[in-house]
């Protein structure tokens, strides 16, 4: 007991610690108190009265439906390690402790309870407390509902932590762990959307899915379900039916915590024996020639093997449709091309913020060894930037054919070129000013012993300086699109080119101050990112 | 051959209220193997670090081949190699693609990067690793590529933090030798090492520092005379004589 109070207490130094190491975190800490207190009284009042609604209307789909919720809201907690896209090898990782003559049980049991205190695990329990409230009323069954309802939770954290096990396993090979990570970040992305898909299919959707569950009780077989199941067997004073529920939650969380110990155990005697991952990465020779081309490859080359980076790639795909989505919804003319205007404006714009220094991680002390004249760096790290944001030029195309006109095309895409250099060259500043280091793949981004983050004054100099991207921009993005506002398509001739050459020249003269600056500043950028990742 | 390839003056480092490098001056003349010695902490990662442009002296600066630090930072960094101590590579790069970048950073024409690339997987045995990514070598192995990458524009000085680690004997007999024929061709190298056996055998010259401060400079023959150490004294008894003298040897008469 000694040992499992020692380890529980070890584990909530090191995380107090790391809050309060950076005054960003603390800051992120108490905005998210209110948040969570938010949630936590928006789940009591629907465990509370969407519980006892439903109880009152549908008596028969009250036990399929808290099923279905339940398992749901399992199968997204044992994969946020995986949604989230880090912490994979973080979150379970007790290699240190290995030394020490603890038991594995006791490991397993320390990280649970240490997984209890965590502040999003104590903001539900209120909700525990109502949906046993809805489920029993204040009656002596009361009790025993509150009982079903933690056999729930308790099994939603048990497996929680046999997932993370798993994951953690996984990572011992890298590529498996790259493919995780793709998947992860993938199916997060999918999963962020759904809320907008509903919105757009209505609740219809929602009601079909509702009416099978219902018929079906399919998730009577999910032991996430078992727990709340007896609940509501407690709550009705059905004394059978919560106890075998009861007993089967039981057995459930027996078995993930025994799973548990098994799987550290298997881990870390080297008894899961995954191959090493290395392979070939077929032909391997360099292309382009120059500083200029090598730094350019190198960014593409290592952005496509980066789960995290290739991310972009889909991202640049998805991230123009998300906004066309919302565009569709609204009532403008698509004719007069206004809306795509709005578009190539905000394609353009997503090159601030590329953090390019900022990927280059612990690289950068490397990148900037070598003597390479500086304004050749932050162009190739611009060009970087632009490439990985190709996809955005073709979905906006896509939509240029589809919804305006092919004559469009043209100025939509010098707009948002002209915006996408000033929005670079800009961003270049930031990067040299206030660089932060991107995590990397796999990593915690909240793990490390320095301050992550910008801090708020440089938030809000790095607003400044997106509108003053946008103002930089507003005079060429005009210039290109000034044929259609006058229709005269004939004037494009004249001023795509005028609009490009003025965005590169101002985009030129932005590069050579931010490579002066970044001359002035290399030692203190380096200290920062290299002190930070 | 007696020039200065490395003029260091006055040099300091101070982070907030700690001077992890104090008022460090000395010189290291061309073509010679320097070893730079001392305890964890005492500040040699600190002046590498500063005499490569990874740091900014708060005080002080540093000629590196007629090149002063302070007025022409690129251009120190086009006449050195440096292999830190931790490894900053890229890793989603095979080990092929790396040499080839470096080589390319370094201004060399594409060929003679990939003669020179061939030539060097093959020295440090790594042919058979080419095409695997550097995030799946061994610690050795990164070693050697970053090695390989710090020499591949054939640098005039060379900064070596921990050189050896991590590096199989043999592998690391190679890269001595290969080490003693660069000095002998003019190249400076100046390495740290713990490894104190490794310094004695290879170094023409040693500095001992500690606590930031030079407290030993010179060959190891200069160095047991200034201390009045006897003759037949190991650098490892010289070292230990210099550094280690409050170093507490209470019995922990518990153990064992």
């Amino acid at each position: 007991m000694a040992r499992l109070i020692a380890l529980v207490l070890l584990r909530f130094r090191i995380e107090v610690r790391s809050i309060l190491g950076a005054r960003e975190r603390v800051f992120g800490l108490l905005l998210l108190v209110p948040g969570l207190l938010f949630f936590s009284a928006l789940s009591c009042f629907v465990a509370l009265f969407g519980v006892r609604a439903l109880e009152a209307a549908q008596p028969e789909a009250l036990v399929p439906a808290l099923s279905a919720a339940a398992t749901v809201i399992g199968l997204l907690w044992c994969g946020s390690p995986l949604l989230a896209g880090v912490a994979l090898t973080e979150s379970h990782d007790m290699t240190r402790l290995l030394h020490f003559p603890i038991p594995l049980a006791t490991l397993v049991a320390s990280s649970l309870v240490a997984n209890l205190a965590q502040p999003a695990v104590l903001a539900e329990l209120p909700m525990l407390a109502c949906l046993s409230l809805a489920t029993a009323g204040l009656s002596l069954r009361l009790p025993f509902a509150f009982v079903g309802v933690a056999l729930s939770f308790l099994t939603i954290l048990a497996l929680a932590q046999l997932c993370g096990l798993v994951l953690h396993a996984l990572s011992r090979n890298r590529r498996l762990h790259d493919l995780a990570l793709s998947l992860g970040i993938g199916l997060g992305f999918a999963l962020s959307l759904v809320p907008l898909l509903l919105l757009m299919r209505g609740l219809p959707a929602f009601g079909g899915v509702f009416g099978f569950v219902v018929r079906t009780d399919i998730f009577a077989l999910s032991p996430f379900a078992w727990g709340v199941r007896a609940a509501v067997y407690a709550g009705r004073g059905e004394l059978s039916g919560f106890a075998s529920f009861a007993l089967l939650g039981g057995c459930a969380i027996a078995a993930a915590m025994g799973a548990s110990a098994h799987l550290i155990h298997r881990i870390y005697r080297g008894d899961v024996s995954l191959e090493s991952g290395m392979r070939s990465a077929g032909a391997s020779r360099m292309i382009f020639g120059g500083p200029l081309g090598a730094l350019v490859e190198k960014d593409v080359r290592s952005a496509w093997r980066d789960p995290a980076l290739r991310t972009l790639l889909l991202l640049g795909f998805t991230g123009p449709l998300f906004f066309l989505l919302v565009i569709t919804q609204t009532h403008l003319d698509w004719r007069s091309g206004r809306p795509l205007l709005l578009l190539a404006m905000i394609v353009g714009i997503s090159s601030f913020g590329a953090n390019a220094l900022g990927f280059e991680r612990r690289g950068i002390g490397l990148l900037l060894s070598f003597p390479v004249p500086r304004e050749k760096l932050l162009v190739a790290k611009n060009l970087s930037a632009t490439l990985f944001r190709l996809p955005s030029f073709f979905t906006l195309t896509i939509a240029t054919l589809g919804l305006a006109s092919a004559a469009l095309l043209p100025a939509v895409l010098s707009v948002t070129l002209v915006t996408m250099l000033q929005a670079a060259a800009v961003d270049n500043y930031l990067s040299i000013l206030f660089p932060v280091a991107v995590p990397e793949p796999g990593k915690n981004p909240y793990g490390g012993t320095a301050g992550g983050g910008r801090g708020l004054a440089a938030s809000v100099i790095a607003m400044l300086m997106l509108g003053m991207a946008l103002l930089l921009a507003a005079p060429f993005a005009f210039l290109a699109w000034l044929p259609l506002l006058l229709d005269r398509p004939g004037l494009f001739f004249v001023t795509l080119p005028l609009a490009l050459a003025g965005a590169a020249a101002v985009y030129a003269m932005l590069v050579m101050g931010a490579a002066r600056l970044l001359s002035r500043r290399e030692p203190e950028l380096l200290e920062r990112i290299l002190g930070e990742s | 051959m007696n020039e200065a390839a490395i003029v260091v003056e006055g040099l300091s480092k101070r982070f907030k209220d700690k001077t992890a490098v104090d008022q460090l001056s000395f010189r290291v003349a061309r073509g010679r193997f320097f070893g730079f010695l001392g305890p964890n902490g005492a500040g040699k990662s600190t002046t590498i670090k500063m005499l490569t442009g990874l740091l900014r002296p708060s005080s002080g600066d540093a000629v590196i081949e007629g090149v002063r630090l302070s007025q022409n930072l690129l251009g120190v960094k086009g006449l050195i190699g440096v292999l830190p101590e931790e490894l900053p590579l890229y890793e989603r790069l095979t080990g092929e693609e790396y040499l080839h970048f470096a080589g390319r950073m370094y201004g060399l024409p594409r060929s003679e990067v990939r003669r020179r690339t061939e030539e060097l997987l093959e020295f440090l045995s790594l042919t058979d690793d080419r095409r695997k990514l550097l995030l799946d070598y061994s610690q050795g192995m990164k070693k050697k590529a970053a090695l390989a990458a710090a020499l591949i524009h054939n640098p005039r000085v060379l900064f070596l933090d921990e050189p050896l680690n991590g590096i199989d004997p043999i592998s690391g007999r190679v890269v001595t030798d290969l080490l003693r024929r660069m000095a002998q061709k003019g190249v400076t190298l100046f390495f740290t090492t713990h490894a104190l056996d490794v310094a004695e055998r290879l170094c023409d010259e040693v500095a001992v520092i500690d606590r930031g401060r030079i407290v030993a400079q010179g060959s190891l023959d200069e160095i047991r005379r200034q201390r009045q150490v006897e003759g037949g004294a190991s650098l490892e008894d010289v070292f230990l004589k210099l550094v280690a003298a409050d170093v507490r040897r209470d019995d922990l008469s518990w153990l064992g």
